[in-house]
């Protein structure tokens, strides 16, 4: 990278980090407010838990602190893939079973779909920035959705909002690690940090 | 005569309101035998035969009470009764104010029961079972590390607690965001801008306790009011550790607070120490048009009600 | 010997029963019998039973017991008439008792062996249902038939009011026959062998809860069970927000009933079923109304290329997506078929129909279902009679004279086989708004045009123009835009 080059790209760097803070914390909080309106419109009780669901990135993480920048942005990008598909396949099935009578949920799940798919772009651009390149998709055709009774599909949808809303606050704190940290730093702790700013 | 006491006593529990009947050790019930509660003999009206009948005992009759025999005053029989009650349902608060390093639970009794108790606690998360380090002080508390960060599976907490005359236990289901609520923000100082009437500058620092505000950046809320006001004017500030308050009334001293929450997760903290400050004043010329002035200005101002803690701020039961 | 009884299962062959009275050991027994004062048969046994055939009208009977050594010391004699005879059918034996899990139903299978008896003889049935391991009677039910002295096979549906999968249901018969010629006592046969369909709490994994994903109509009363692994229990089941008693059927199986179920949410009602040890369970119940009959069907064409049937649909169904109400519109005299895509949030129901090449005359039948009932509609369409043309567009208005105009107009639709009648709205400042009709033959996709005289000269005027069928009116057709013209100087 010629040295001109450098303050440009940590710049750009620091753009695409703050930029994806900022569309992180507006999805959670729509992964929140979508979770309301799930929960009440498939009559579930909010306090329902709900075990691992397959097929569903979990966003627990064991010994976080120690990832490096590019294994966040890799395990960030497989995750909101892997939600874009789960979405898509939750509006499927909202128009199937609630037809027309649902004037509220499909849209907000169509949203929420809509932001998945922006970030998912966003951290490939940031992976490009790491001269790494996003990983191609694998395969065309998303897995299809396990045979489930209603209830489990209810079920199913909320656990996948859930970890989507962890997800979120999850992908905050690797934005911020990464803004921390600045491009092509493998190891933590290297690399000048730009502060953030941490507006709504 | 002399009372040969080598018998090695025992402690005896019993609850208040029981009824309790002491036996002389070996002693026929015919035998002749002297009690003593503390050293002080008590009279036969609570004797039947050789037995001690003690009728719905209180806490006052807790003590040592000793049986020697009538004629060689040998000890017969020593117990240290202690009366009490078995424990009510403990209250169990968890908290994390350092995440995401990890948490702490802590316990007490609603009512105490007047004689030792064992508590125990046990961590559930998902499968896995955590474990809970006691500290040495404060001794009703311990502490767990987060093995993992953003999992949806939830925390179960379960306290038991024992004595002799009874259990009882209480359970707190939580997630990992919910408990999170950082300690006060610390050394906050509040400052007059010379040539600033208005203008009061205030700063303080995150709570030392909260590990890594880099990367897991607060965010504050700061109140203040003039003394002579009970409605607080409220300021919530995303990012910095420092706040000009632009609109103060001119030369009334007013009081300010601080709270912290994390920047995504949990709730806010407790207000900081509240410090007080007066905004700069030029010397007074002429005393009557400052009360004037003043009169007028009271009315202007309409306060900010915001939603910041302590304002409706929901807080589930045991967990903050 | 004592207390001879004779019992016959099909009115040719009875079997003789007795009891020896005397404790001593005895060997044999000699049986003599002579049946309507023929020749009197013995035979020795060691049984105190012996199968003979059934007399015309009486048979002497002579019973000799004699000890182990062979020396006779008991004998009895016996007179049996037809009246002492008792008639009790063999037990009836069930061929097959089959379960439609679908529909919660038992049809039970069993011949009526009907060859063993005269001809045309009434016989009763009754039928006993039993369920749970403690095979607690559920219900008993009649059946009646008639014997053809042919073995008949019966076939008898019962629906549960729980879920087949609950537990495990049993089913036996037995039957009388009224054998009106017979003198003797007659009696119901003994209860058939037990037929079991067993419940998902027999088996090893069996677990769930049942029923799953069911659509029901208001009002109904309805059985979940949760059945779950051995060693487990349920804590609560709820049906929506609310817990509801839990009824035992078994170690493994537990059940809720609810009564009179209210219409649910688009998403239906959740039952969930908890479990110790964090298990949980549940299903999901659409609660809502079956199809109203539709009101007011009526069937037009604005072009000759499509035919629209409207309809209002009556009370909502209260179910949606793959539960709603499906509507059809099948044409008889061609046998055409066309399903309908209906939004159920939408007051206005429309289907459309394509016209079809020489053919006037319509018979609509609508079709109107969804999962909790059905029902339909019909109507008989002379389509000419039911035109109501599109609006007429591309209204031009060119001058012929001071006082003449000449309109043109294009209406999208093929009318060729039909006389068009349109109005012409003619309206000035200075004079009274009037209506103009001329009739016209109908064209394919056609532009019409019509001459107006008697007009002022040197007149703003504003024109417009509407159409219906000529022969058989039936609607006009919307007001074409309005087109402004003045026309030329005297």
């Amino acid at each position: 990278m010629a040295a001109a080059d450098i303050p440009s790209a940590a710049l750009r760097h620091h753009d695409l980090c703050s930029r994806g803070i900022r569309l992180a914390r507006k999805m959670r909080s729509d992964v929140t407010d979508l979770l309301d309106i799930y929960v009440e419109r498939q009559g579930l009780d909010a306090s329902i838990s709900v075990a691992a669901v397959d097929g569903v990135p979990a966003a627990a993480a064991e010994r976080w602190a120690e990832q490096s920048g590019t294994q966040r942005l890799l395990d960030n990008l497989a995750a909101y893939r892997a939600f874009r598909t789960l979405l898509a396949q939750m509006l499927e099935e909202q128009r199937e079973q609630l037809g027309d009578a649902d004037a509220e949920l499909g849209p907000a799940l169509a949203a929420v779909l809509l932001q998945v798919s922006a970030f998912a772009y966003h951290l490939e651009e940031l992976l490009e920035l790491e001269s790494r390149g996003a990983p191609a998709e694998e395969g065309s055709e998303p897995p299809a959705p396990p045979r489930l009774s209603l209830f489990e599909q209810k079920l199913r949808g909320l656990g996948v909002l859930r970890e989507l809303a962890q997800w979120a606050v999850r992908s905050v704190r690797d934005l911020r690690q990464l803004a921390k940290h600045g491009p092509g730093t493998t190891l933590e702790g290297s690399g000048t940090a730009l502060g953030l700013p941490e507006s709504q | 005569a002399q009372r040969h006491s080598q018998q090695d006593s025992h402690i005896q529990y019993e609850r208040v309101g029981a009824d309790v009947t002491m036996k002389c050790g070996s002693m026929d019930w015919d035998a002749a035998v002297t009690w003593t509660a503390n050293g002080t003999d008590i009279d036969d009206s609570h004797l039947n035969g050789s037995y001690l009948i003690l009728k719905n005992v209180d806490l006052t009759q807790s003590g040592q009470y000793s049986c020697y025999e009538g004629s060689s005053w040998h000890l017969k029989y020593q117990t240290n009764l202690r009366v009490g009650v078995p424990p009510k349902e403990p209250v169990l608060m968890c908290r994390s104010n350092n995440y995401p390093k990890g948490f702490y639970c802590s316990w007490h009794l609603p009512s105490p029961t007047y004689i030792p108790n064992s508590f125990n606690i046990s961590v559930i998360h998902g499968t896995r079972e955590m474990v809970c380090e006691k500290d040495i002080f404060p001794k009703n508390r311990c502490h767990i590390r987060y093995l993992q960060l953003f999992s949806t599976v939830k925390y179960k907490v379960t306290l038991t607690v024992t004595n002799a005359l009874g259990k009882n236990s209480t359970t707190l289901t939580f997630d990992e965001f919910a408990i999170v609520k950082p300690d006060p923000p610390e050394s906050v100082v509040a400052k007059p801008v010379p040539n600033n009437p208005r203008r009061l500058e205030v700063s303080w620092q995150n709570p030392s306790s909260w590990p890594d505000p880099e990367s897991f950046p607060l965010k504050f809320f700061l109140r203040y009011r003039p003394l002579i006001l009970d409605q607080w004017q409220h300021v919530e500030l995303s990012d910095g550790t420092s706040h000009t308050i632009t609109d103060a009334y001119a030369g009334k001293e007013y009081i300010i607070q601080v709270a912290a929450k994390d920047n995504d997760i949990g709730t806010w903290s407790d207000w900081s120490v509240a410090v007080h400050a007066t905004p700069w004043t030029e010397e007074p010329k002429h005393l009557t048009t400052e009360i004037q002035i003043i009169g007028e200005t009271l009315t202007q101002h309409k306060p900010l009600a915001l939603r910041g803690p302590g304002y409706g701020d929901p807080s589930a039961g045991g967990v903050w | 010997p004592q207390n001879l009884k004779c019992v016959t299962h099909n009115l040719r062959k009875m079997v003789c029963t007795w009891d020896i009275s005397s404790k001593r050991r005895h060997g044999q027994t000699e049986f003599c019998y002579t049946i309507d004062d023929v020749i009197p048969k013995c035979f020795k046994t060691k049984e105190k039973k012996v199968e003979i055939p059934v007399p015309g009208s009486s048979t002497t009977v002579k019973i000799t017991t004699y000890s182990i050594s062979g020396t006779a010391f008991a004998t009895r004699h016996f007179e049996i008439h037809k009246k002492d005879i008792s008639f009790v059918p063999l037990a009836p034996r069930i061929l097959s008792l089959t379960p439609d899990f679908s529909t919660s139903t038992l049809t039970l299978k069993w011949s009526d062996n009907g060859s063993a008896f005269p001809y045309g003889l009434d016989a009763s049935w009754e039928i006993e249902i039993l369920r749970k391991e403690t095979m607690e009677d559920v219900t008993r039910e009649s059946y009646n038939s008639k014997l053809t002295h042919e073995d008949i096979i019966h076939s008898w549906n019962w629906k549960s009011d729980m879920p087949l999968e609950c537990t495990s249901h049993y089913a036996r018969i037995r039957h009388y026959i009224n054998i009106t010629q017979f003198d003797g006592h007659k009696d119901w046969s003994d209860w058939s062998p037990v037929e079991v369909v067993p419940g998902k709490d027999t088996e090893p994994s069996g677990s769930g809860l049942f029923p799953q994903d069911t659509v029901v109509a208001v009002g109904s009363n309805v059985t979940f069970c949760c059945v779950h692994e051995e060693g487990r229990q349920v804590q609560r089941m709820s049906y929506g927000a609310k817990d509801y008693p839990l009824i035992r059927l078994s170690s493994r199986s537990s059940a809720i009933r609810v009564l009179n179920a209210s219409a649910s949410d688009a998403s239906g009602t959740n039952i969930v079923c908890r479990m110790s040890e964090n298990g949980m369970d549940g299903t999901v119940l659409f609660v809502g109304y079956g199809p109203d009959t539709p009101e007011d069907l009526s069937c037009e064409t604005s072009n000759f290329v499509i035919i629209k049937c409207t309809w209002k649909p009556g009370r909502a169904s209260g179910l949606y997506g793959v539960r709603g109400t499906k509507y059809s519109l099948i044409e008889s005299i061609s046998g055409k078929n066309v399903s309908c895509e209906v939004n159920e949030m939408k007051k206005e129901r429309v289907c459309g129909f394509p016209v079809l090449a020489d053919q006037k005359t319509y018979s609509f039948v609508l079709g109107v279902s969804n999962p909790i009932g059905q029902t339909e509609a019909s109507l008989l369409v002379d389509l000419n009679q039911r035109v109501n043309p599109e609006t007429p567009e591309k209204l031009t208005v060119s001058e012929n004279s001071s006082t003449s105009v000449r309109l043109r107009w294009f209406i999208n639709g093929s009318f060729a086989e039909i006389r068009l009648l349109c109005q012409i709205e003619i309206s000035s400042a200075h004079s009274e708004q009037k209506l103009h009709n001329v009739s016209m033959p109908g064209g394919k996709f056609s532009t019409y045009t019509a001459q107006l005289n008697a007009l002022h000269p040197y007149t703003k005027y504003r024109f417009r123009v509407r159409c219906s069928a000529a022969d058989h009116f039936w609607r006009w057709s919307d007001w074409s835009g309005t087109e402004e013209h003045t026309t030329l100087e005297a």
